[in-house]
């Protein structure tokens, strides 16, 4: 975990969130450029957890080791799975099921960044 | 029209898994993930602290899996099931949260169900009255008549 890194995934799931919200009331699916929004917002998800992982395997050990991994791993699926399930029926629900993911991809960053640190 | 609607869903009712039950299956699976894999960490690495918080995280887990995926497919079969997921699943919550609040040793550790859910934004506790109140709007407009279902 990089906390610039971590900071910056909060804050794109945010604005995630919101254009979620905001293509709900507008009464549309999302459209290209919110799906390709979600798709970079994966990305950076994955690098975090990547390099977390890596860090891990390098020997740190954060507090709760098996609640962190499983954190990594729930930020990294949570979006692709989102994006298949918001695509099969697309209407305003659509852009919410986004919402969702992003808003649970951000919630688990900010419980990461806390549980982040070195066992005593 | 009616007969194609039926092939697809097995239900007269609309589905549960159109329009705002999609979102609904979406907040149950990001549930059936939490508890599941928090159930997980606790029962494998402490299950000897709180073994009763941690198997009803165990049990708590299973119920959500039961109604993602029931709401999910939307059949008449699984609204069923659905609904009895719920319905103990509403159970649970209150049960837990009130057993949490008024006796803190059986509970010492937070429990997905914890206080009502307080660690997860209540949500716990509103998701399962979401979910019978979407059960109840997608329900069958008129009785079947008695075969078997399309």
């Amino acid at each position: 975990m990089i906390d610039a890194l971590a900071y910056t995934v909060v804050a794109l799931a945010g604005v995630g969130v919101l254009w979620g919200i905001v293509t709900a009331i507008a009464n549309k699916p999302p459209g290209k450029a919110q799906l390709l929004y979600a798709g970079g917002l994966e990305a950076v998800t994955v690098v975090q957890s990547i390099l977390a992982a890596v860090k891990i395997i390098g020997g740190f050990r954060p507090v709760e080791l098996a609640t962190t991994i499983g954190y990594l791993i729930g930020i990294a699926i949570l979006i692709p799975i989102a994006w298949l399930w918001a695509n099969v029926e697309r209407n305003r629900f659509s852009g919410i099921v986004l919402a969702v993911a992003a808003l649970a991809v951000l919630a688990m960053t900010l419980r990461l960044l806390v549980l982040w640190t070195p066992a005593g | 029209m009616r007969g194609v609607r039926a092939q697809q869903t097995g239900s007269a009712g609309r589905r549960t898994n159109s329009g705002a039950g999609r979102v609904l299956v979406a907040v149950y699976g990001i549930f059936a993930l939490a508890a599941t894999a928090r159930a997980g960490v606790q029962l494998i690495t402490r299950f000897e602290e709180a073994p009763l918080a941690y198997v009803l995280s165990a049990v708590a887990g299973l119920i959500y899996i039961v109604a993602t995926i029931t709401l999910a497919r939307g059949t008449r079969a699984s609204r069923r099931l659905a609904l009895i997921a719920i319905i103990i699943e509403l159970i649970g919550v209150v049960t837990v949260g009130t057993l949490s609040v008024i006796d803190q040793e059986a509970f010492p550790r937070a429990t997905v169900w914890s206080v009502y859910g307080i660690g997860y934004g209540f949500v716990p506790l509103v998701l399962p009255i979401l979910g019978l109140a979407w059960l109840w709007h997608t329900r069958p407009h008129a009785p079947q008549p008695v075969e078997g279902r399309g």
